[in-house]
């Protein structure tokens, strides 16, 4: 195992797979920042129920364009411009639960109470990350702090819907149904050669096993606190 | 910054315009949340701001921020 820990100046020193994973998880995680707010701004800023609603979706995203920046920045350091995710189209985006639209506040409320809930699965991640750029980043408590809290306004928002029972419950239920998969995948393949060199580099904690395993956990027993249907695990499923 | 490492183009100017962005939206929000029940013209102001800062920042068009 690698237990240095690597500052930018150290950086072009370090072992070329060191790099090329920096890089690609950095590409990845910017990729994923603005990806969000790509699925949603343009038609839940104006549809929101509330005005209420309106500005915490605008806030939502102006938190998530900050994570951005600082992603971008550790890169842009590195010499690595990921400014090119900011123009491409959501088909393009890395990650598949980012290449669609979101149309419906039910789809909003789930992507917070279960796709951000991934977001900082990911962040935690790179606590205590051999490279110390990053982990300053992620140990910044606001990241995770704002992070939570879209992750506890798509809960509540998501309790809500199912608590009103009858359709209401049916169109949450399929918004669950349908993030719950993309979640999971997220989370890439139980069997990756990357994700042992990530781990070996000191820039990833847990394997994907192991952080799908602790989310499934985490959000079966929500769903179920809230009446719904826990979906099949394995329906749809990318990467298992 | 590293002996011989060189920050990718732009990195510096993308970042603060990105700070301005942010700081926009954010002021936006801020200036209309305590009067969501009293004020609806504050309140939708400050929305209309919010969707032309996202409008541009969605638009990703960076060479026009770049100028």
């Amino acid at each position: 195992m690698f237990n240095d820990k690597i500052e930018l100046k150290d950086f072009e020193k370090t072992d070329p797979e060191y790099q090329e994973l920096l890089r690609r998880v950095l590409a990845i995680q910017a990729d994923c920042e603005i990806g969000g707010p790509n699925l949603y701004v343009k038609d839940i800023l104006p549809n929101a129920p509330r005005k209420v609603d309106q500005l915490i979706v605008a806030r939502t995203a102006a938190e998530e364009m900050d994570h951005y920046r600082k992603m971008a920045r550790l890169a842009g350091d590195m010499g690595v411009d990921v400014s090119y995710v900011l123009s491409r189209s959501n088909q393009e985006r890395y990650v598949e639960a980012f290449r669609g639209t979101i149309t419906t506040w039910e789809d909003f409320s789930v992507f917070g109470f279960l796709i951000d809930r991934v977001g900082r699965f990911q962040l935690e991640e790179f606590i205590g990350a051999s490279y110390q750029p990053l982990a300053r980043v992620v140990e910044d408590p606001q990241v995770i702090r704002e992070e939570e809290g879209h992750i506890d306004f798509g809960t509540n928002c998501t309790a809500e819907c199912a608590a009103k029972g009858g359709e209401a419950k049916e169109r949450i239920q399929k918004s669950v149904d349908y993030w719950y998969t993309k979640g999971l995948d997220m989370f890439g393949k139980s069997q990756s050669y990357r994700s042992e060199r990530y781990r070996y580099w000191g820039l990833k904690r847990r394997t994907n096993a192991e952080a799908r395993e602790q989310y499934t956990r985490e959000v079966n027993a929500l769903i179920e606190k809230m009446g719904l249907q826990i979906p099949d695990p394995n329906k749809g499923r990318l990467y298992t | 910054m590293g002996e011989g490492m060189e920050a990718a183009p732009n990195t510096e100017v993308l970042d603060e315009q990105f700070k301005e962005f942010i700081q926009a939206l954010q002021s936006a929000v801020s200036r209309a949340m305590p009067h969501i029940k009293d004020d609806p013209k504050v309140v939708d102001k400050a929305i209309e701001d919010c969707k032309e800062i996202l409008d541009v920042v969605m638009e990703g068009n960076v060479s026009e921020w770049l100028k």
